[in-house]
């Protein structure tokens, strides 16, 4: 269907997710690893791909390096023959010097560039959340009410509402007001104990893209935001429709998460090892890809009494030897090695991480390439973790990439 | 101080036409045949309105347009053509209007100078 008329897709993936620190240390918030074997952007890479689509610019610029990598190593699975692509589209490409200033400058300064596909609309995602969408839905409501614009909608109990930009709509869910961070949100016409979220999802009608993006860009109060500055703009002036969220997860509740705290993170890791989790990572009918090396299969060695390898309630990446220790309630990333009569519980470990012998890790995120010295003890006493680590609110202890002992 | 207004049109009779009209409606144009001549224009003089024609040599104006988007986004674009097809395309949008030359295209082009910026 998307393909009769012809949808541009623009990831923004600039994100900086400074709440994330140390793990947006040496890496945008897009490619912060995810449930051991994701990347936060694939995400909305495979939401794109199950939805048919297939013309696709990810728009990068902070530390993006490592997202670099891993789109030309996980998605160069296209056929640009057919007109297929996933891009990645540094800033200043063809239009002006700066870096981009807001979401809404790093579109600006690729208008010229965009205009080579002269698309009927342009679908604006965020590479920083995580959840499941088939986008098609967005593009017949858009369609069926003839928009200009329409922004995906997700319910959220008021309180929490204020983090958010805030929706209101009327009965025909024609948005009367969109407010960024508002003091008191309002609540839905119909549920008085929720508000509307924007999910960061902008489904344009390319016309109405272009003209409020250049306007945005000559306004020098802006700070050039979609959210902020260039949605509001648009209320009032075009017909922009909201569209409450259809889940593809299939689970009571639905879900989407701004991952955008260690909590959060720390959170949605956790889900994962649960028995029924909220996201789903088996459904064959939604597949989530990513970029996966060649990797031998999970071992677990030796069963003597204390010195048992075992795991449990957890999930876990290929290459992992869990030799001697124990491993529970943990999301393990691939080469993640556990030695002798170690003991790791509510933590989550990424590539490359050992565990030394005797080690006692609990409530515990450790970044890649990380040797943690035999007999450690980290997640126990947030005191002495403190002196030595980043200790979130919640006292999640989190050691840095490449961190040395 | 009038205000000035660069005329980038490559028709002479054309470019003469617009120039007058405009400087007596109390502006001062400059007018330069192609869009590589205009942005170096753009670069050594300053200018509070650009008029673009569309089909020119050298450098068209919707290409023009998006390098004065790149580096002058606040100076004011009118897109005045005699083919009105190039008012769906994508970069024609970005313009602060778009006036097909016709019996009253002078006449829209002056108002809408006059509403962008007053002489």
């Amino acid at each position: 269907m998307p393909d009769r008329e012809k949808i541009l897709t623009l990831v923004l993936a600039g994100g900086k997710g400074e709440r994330l620190y140390p793990l947006t240390r040496d890496r945008a918030k897009p490619s912060v690893p995810f449930g051991g074997t994701y990347r936060i952007i694939d995400f909305t890479l495979s939401n794109a791909i199950n939805s048919g689509l297939r013309k696709i610019y990810v728009l990068i610029q902070y530390k993006s390096y490592s997202l670099q990598r891993h789109i030309r190593e996980g998605w160069n699975i296209f056929s640009r023959e057919l007109g297929e692509f996933v891009d990645v589209v540094p800033a200043q490409m063809r239009i002006g010097t700066d870096w981009y200033l807001g979401t809404a400058d790093s579109v600006f300064q690729n208008i010229y560039f965009l205009n080579q596909e002269k698309p009927d609309m342009v679908l604006i995602l965020s590479g920083d959340h995580v959840y499941k969408m088939d986008y098609r839905r967005i593009i017949e409501f858009h369609k069926k009410n003839n928009a200009d614009l329409t922004v995906s909608v997700f319910e959220v109990p008021i309180k929490e509402a204020k983090r958010f930009g805030v929706v209101e709509i009327n009965q025909n869910n024609e948005i009367q007001k969109f407010e960024e961070k508002p003091e008191t949100p309002k609540p839905s016409p119909n549920n008085p104990d929720v508000s509307l979220i924007s999910m960061g999802i902008y489904l344009f009608n390319t016309e109405t893209l272009i003209r409020r993006i250049v306007e945005d860009a000559k306004k020098p109060e802006s700070t050039h935001d979609f959210g902020k500055d260039v949605i509001p703009s648009t209320i009032g002036k075009d017909r922009v429709f909201a569209f409450p969220f259809i889940d593809e997860n299939k689970k009571e509740t639905k879900y989407w998460r701004d991952i955008g705290t260690i909590e959060a993170y720390y959170e949605a890791n956790m889900d994962l090892v649960n028995v029924e989790p909220v996201l789903n990572l088996y459904d064959s009918q939604w597949p989530i890809r990513t970029f996966q090396e060649q990797l031998p299969p999970v071992k677990t060695v030796f069963s003597f009494g204390e010195r048992t390898g075992m795991i449990l309630d957890s999930i876990v990446g290929g290459g992992c030897i869990i030799s001697g220790g124990k491993v529970i309630r943990s999301v393990l990333s691939p080469w993640v090695r556990i030695n002798s009569y170690a003991d790791v519980s509510e933590s989550i470990l990424l590539n490359n991480v050992n565990i030394g012998r005797y080690c006692k890790i609990r409530k515990t995120i450790i970044d890649k390439n990380v040797s943690v010295p035999q007999g450690t003890i980290i997640g126990y006493d947030p005191v002495e973790d403190k002196k030595r680590f980043f200790v979130s609110e919640t006292g999640i202890a989190v050691i840095p990439k490449d961190y040395q002992w | 101080m009038a205000k000035k207004i660069l005329v980038i049109e490559d028709e002479t009779n054309q470019a003469i036409l617009i120039s007058e009209t405009l400087e007596k409606h109390g502006y001062e144009v400059c007018s330069v045949s192609n869009g590589e001549d205009g942005l170096k224009k753009l670069e050594d003089t300053s200018f509070d309105l650009v008029v673009v024609d569309i089909r020119m040599p050298k450098m068209n104006g919707l290409e023009t347009l998006a390098n004065i988007l790149g580096q002058r986004k606040n100076l004011p674009v009118i897109i005045y053509t005699s083919y009105p097809q190039y008012k769906t395309d994508f970069m024609s949008w970005a313009a602060d209007a778009f006036i097909v030359k016709s019996s009253t295209g002078l006449e829209e082009l002056v108002s809408k100078v006059k509403e962008l910026i007053s002489a």
